[in-house]
């Protein structure tokens, strides 16, 4: 008997359990932290840059504003003016006048700029979807991960990911990023950019009133 | 007790850095669980929901395997089954050769750990380059994990330098933290681009889609899984959720229990093998499921076990953990879910005294974000335990005598007061400081001296 | 001459084996208080130990043999009242999962799991009786043993009743829900691994300042008193139901009468 053969037969038959697997979801929503509220952008932001989150973040009225705030963190961070650029259509269309930016990642990139495919405002993830235009290591491998994403794209809780993600060809990665790299390996003291970014930047654009820095 | 496991727990009591390390880690790791629960007063509700999901998956295990099995296969991952450990290294280790790996990159997995990989590894002459910080830590200093969440926990800071000192390549100053952290960060850099091969687990698998997911804070399981040609992933077959939905909500119960932490900072699925035109990731990707014991939980009573999400609670509430850390277990899941694990996975004779070696206060239940009734399956084993014949013949023939007596209110009444006049003869000004039959308790406490006469013996001369 | 039911319940205390060898003032403390709080007590004769020792050992025949006994010589009872958590939740809890359910015996245990009840428990919650005239002076702190607390939710009754001791200031001890170490042939059998959790225990009942240390529960009591006589403390220790009945001047746990 070959091992899996094996191990359904230690298992037993069972019966077809859709039905109370969906009625399971059906209690989630009154089982969830109270943490958005009505605003979702608002709530997304004060989760991404609370204490637990801890990342900054920035505002502009739209995507062609996106580059003079990627300007505006390099300079105020002592960072050189080059950025690996994600090779998304979206972020490649702006102009980037001022900035060097390349197609490729080093593995001691300083900075790259990315673009979520959208966020949780539950708990102020960044969701990306690997594929032709988004490299996984463009979000593992800098120290300053900079990332752009649409307000209109912030959906509220975690389940609404998954509700987004259900039903359509799944990535080889889809990648909730909530915060910078950080471990607690060393006598449970937290330190930032553990192997990831140690610094994460998110710069949100469209919908909302102001456009001023959040934090 | 047995003398290795007396000789260990002894050995762990004797270590005051031991101590102090456990204390550091586990203490901020109690505080920032508390302050988590608190901020959500939903909490307990979710702790059932999170129990009924696991409870509907195990009493499903075969439908979603098989659900899990097709949709990974649809999407281009190739599924092995491993029945017991060395199956599964065996599956691993042929996978490892057919990529003609020299070097692999493992991000931190309990499940490796069980099966006994990174000495497969190293027996196979395959280098082996753990990425999980404490990992590193523990790799380095020959050592093995003593917690499931922070396995260097035992190491203190100052231990740590000494060690990154000695064997990093740029080390740099390590005066603080910071710095070792960096320093580690340097030298695993290329040792990421440079694998074969990488292997993680897995903390779900989602079987609507085949996905795998794994959880870091330090973004090394990506890093472990993205550059390598060959991605492996060795997972418990418990590890399935029906959908991402379902793994949502033990997501949140996992994190908090385990951090305190609202989300991972790194919560990644992993859907098949890179796609055509996909600027990286793996060519292939294996998914090996091992069962290794777990439907033999499953016919033997411990089934409530594989809700298990590997959080790390009930060690950090345990307070024999907390005094013995997780060495002295001797196996490779410490505290109260290793003391259930172990003896399912060695053999109850060789580590019988895990259940018993454990004062059943219950605080391990009470923090477990997926309410296991760890006391209530650590006393199923001590009942097997008595049934096989296990414990000190001087214990059974003790709870032989005592059941005999006890059930017989006369004879219980003279050998009441025959044991109170006895124990008396060792007092001295109310206590007793040393007594025989009583030494492991008089070697650390005075024991009260007994009354003169037993309650039922005054009260009936009070004529009640 | 038989009184209504209702105003004077026929209450049976079960003193367990430890308050009956080792300290009988406690047994002496909750026949007083069940007394003022309007119970006719009875000690039924042939009560010996709940068989708690077996069933942690793993003995289930043998705690099935004694749990037999206990419940047959208790079920005429109306309550059965246990100043120990730890019996209490032996009665209440395992006696029924020890039989198979629909069986009769399994009847029979549920149905004495439903009227018997830790002390203080029962004190405060079901004869919502509080103590009038009781005074103490002194400071103490509480234990919350783990079975009372976990498996009945004995945690605020002891602390309401102690409210009524005049004179007695109650401070909480950091990690008054963590486990003293004593879990029975636990604290013999893996002594070093007992005392270091004792240790750490007593270090927090120093920390509050407190004279005295009160629980509900015997062993984890003479656990504590135990260390902290050996480290030559001068906390003294007492069962709440001996503060309670008044008895608290007296002789502390490991003190001569």
């Amino acid at each position: 008997m070959s091992a899996r053969d094996a191990i359904f037969a230690a298992i037993g038959a069972d019966a077809h359990p859709a039905a109370t697997a969906a009625a399971l979801l059906a209690r989630v929503p009154g089982l969830r932290p109270d943490r958005v509220g009505n605003d979702a952008v608002e709530s997304f932001l004060a989760r991404l840059t609370g204490p637990s989150v801890a990342a900054t973040a920035a505002r502009v009225a739209s995507l062609a504003e996106v580059p003079a705030a990627v300007r505006d963190y390099l300079r105020v961070r002592g960072l050189g003016p080059r950025i690996a650029l994600q090779p998304a259509a979206a972020l490649r269309a702006l102009d980037w006048a001022g900035l060097e930016t390349h197609g490729g990642i080093a593995v001691d990139e300083a900075a790259s700029v990315c673009l979520a495919a959208y966020a949780v405002a539950e708990t102020g993830s960044l969701v990306f979807r690997s594929g032709a235009d988004m490299p996984v290591l463009f979000a593992f491998l800098p120290m300053h991960h900079i990332v752009v994403v649409e307000a209109a794209g912030v959906v509220a809780w975690l389940e609404d990911c998954a509700a987004r993600e259900a039903g359509r060809p799944a990535p080889r990665n889809l990648i909730l990023v909530t915060g910078p790299s950080g471990t607690t390996d060393i006598e449970g003291v937290l330190v930032r950019g553990a192997h990831g970014p140690g610094h994460l930047h998110v710069i949100l654009a469209g919908a909302g009133a102001g456009v001023a820095e959040s934090s | 007790m047995t003398a290795a496991f007396t000789a260990r727990t002894e050995q762990a009591i004797g270590d005051r850095t031991l101590k102090l390390a456990i204390d550091r880690t586990t203490g901020t790791a109690r505080a920032k669980r508390a302050a988590a629960v608190a901020d959500w007063p939903g909490f307990e509700q979710a702790r059932e929901l999170g129990r009924d999901i696991k409870d509907h998956v195990i009493a499903h295990l075969g439908h979603y395997l098989a659900e899990f099995e097709r949709n990974a296969i649809a999407s281009g991952a190739k599924v092995h089954w491993a029945r017991t450990a060395e199956e599964a290294c065996d599956i691993t280790i042929r996978l490892c050769r057919s990529a003609g790996a020299r070097s692999v990159t493992r991000a931190k997995s309990m499940l490796g750990e069980e099966i006994g990989l990174p000495h497969a590894l190293a027996a196979a002459g395959i280098e082996r380059v753990e990425t999980d910080l404490a990992e590193h830590v523990v790799q380095l200093a020959g050592d093995r994990p003593s917690h499931i969440v922070w396995p260097a926990l035992h190491k203190t800071r100052e231990q740590v330098r000494e060690m990154f000192a000695r064997e990093h390549a740029d080390p740099g100053p390590l005066d603080s933290v910071e710095a070792m952290v960096g320093s580690a960060r340097r030298q695993l850099r290329m040792k990421f681009m440079a694998a074969d091969v990488g292997i993680s687990g897995a903390n779900f698998l989602v079987a609507d889609s085949g996905a795998v997911c794994t959880v870091t804070n330090e973004g090394n399981a990506e890093l472990t899984t993205t550059p390598p040609r060959v991605h492996i992933v060795t997972a418990g077959i418990e590890k399935l959720v029906p959908s991402m939905a379902h793994a949502t909500v033990l997501l949140r119960l996992l994190v908090r229990s385990a951090t305190g932490a609202e989300l991972t900072q790194y919560t990644t699925f992993h859907c098949g093998p890179k796609r055509p035109g996909d600027a990286d990731g793996p060519d292939e990707f294996h998914i090996v499921l091992v069962d290794n014991g777990r439907t033999r939980m499953l016919r033997e009573g411990l089934a409530e076990m594989l809700r298990c999400l590997r959080c790390g609670a009930c060690l950090n509430h345990c307070v024999v953990y907390r005094q013995i850390g997780g060495h002295a277990y001797g196996g490779t899941y410490p505290g109260p879910m290793g003391a259930v694990l172990t003896p399912l996975l060695d053999g109850l004779p060789a580590t019988q005294d895990l259940p018993r070696a454990c004062t059943l206060n219950g605080q391990c239940a009470e923090v477990c974000p997926v309410k296991i009734p760890l006391p209530k399956l650590l006393r199923g084993w001590r009942d097997r335990s008595w049934r096989e014949g296990l414990p000190p013949r001087t214990e059974v023939f003790g709870i032989g005598v005592w059941r005999f007596v006890a059930a017989r209110p006369a004879l219980y009444r003279l050998a009441t007061r025959l044991a109170l006049r006895s124990m008396r003869l060792f007092a001295r000004g109310g206590w007793i400081r040393s007594m025989p039959f009583a030494r492991g308790w008089t070697a650390h406490r005075d024991f009260p001296g007994p009354a003169r006469r037993s309650f039922m013996e005054q009260i009936r001369g009070r004529g009640r | 001459m038989s009184e209504p039911k209702r105003a004077a319940p026929r209450v049976a205390l079960f003193v367990t084996c430890l308050v009956d060898a080792m300290r009988p003032r406690v047994g002496f403390a909750a026949l007083a208080l069940l007394e003022a709080a309007g119970c006719r007590v009875e000690i039924p004769r042939g009560q010996t130990c709940c068989g708690q020792p077996a069933l942690h050992a793993g003995d289930r025949d043998g705690g099935a043999a004694l749990a037999k006994r206990t419940i047959a010589l208790f079920e005429p009872y109306d309550a059965v009242v246990i100043p120990s958590g730890s019996c209490a939740k032996t009665v209440c809890v395992e006696y029924p999962e020890m039989f198979p359910a629909g069986s009769e015996w399994r009847a029979r245990a549920e149905a004495l799991a439903a009227k018997t009840f830790e002390l203080l428990t029962y004190l405060a919650d079901v004869r919502r009786w509080r103590p009038e005239g009781v005074a103490l002076r002194g400071k103490a702190t509480y234990h919350d043993s783990c079975a009372g607390l976990r498996e009945l939710g004995v945690k605020r009754q002891p602390r309401a009743l102690l409210a009524g001791v005049a004179g007695l200031e109650v401070v909480e001890m950091e990690g008054a829900e963590t486990c003293c170490g004593f879990g029975g042939t636990f604290a013999v059998e893996y002594a070093a691994i007992s005392n270091a959790i004792v240790t750490e225990k007593t270090a927090s009942i120093d920390a509050t300042g407190a004279e005295l240390l009160l629980g509900g529960d015997l062993g984890c009591l003479m656990n504590m008193a135990g260390r902290l006589h050996r480290e030559g403390s001068r906390v003294r220790a007492f069962h709440v139901a001996e503060v309670l009945a008044g008895m608290g001047e007296g002789p502390a746990i490991g003190e001569e009468e």
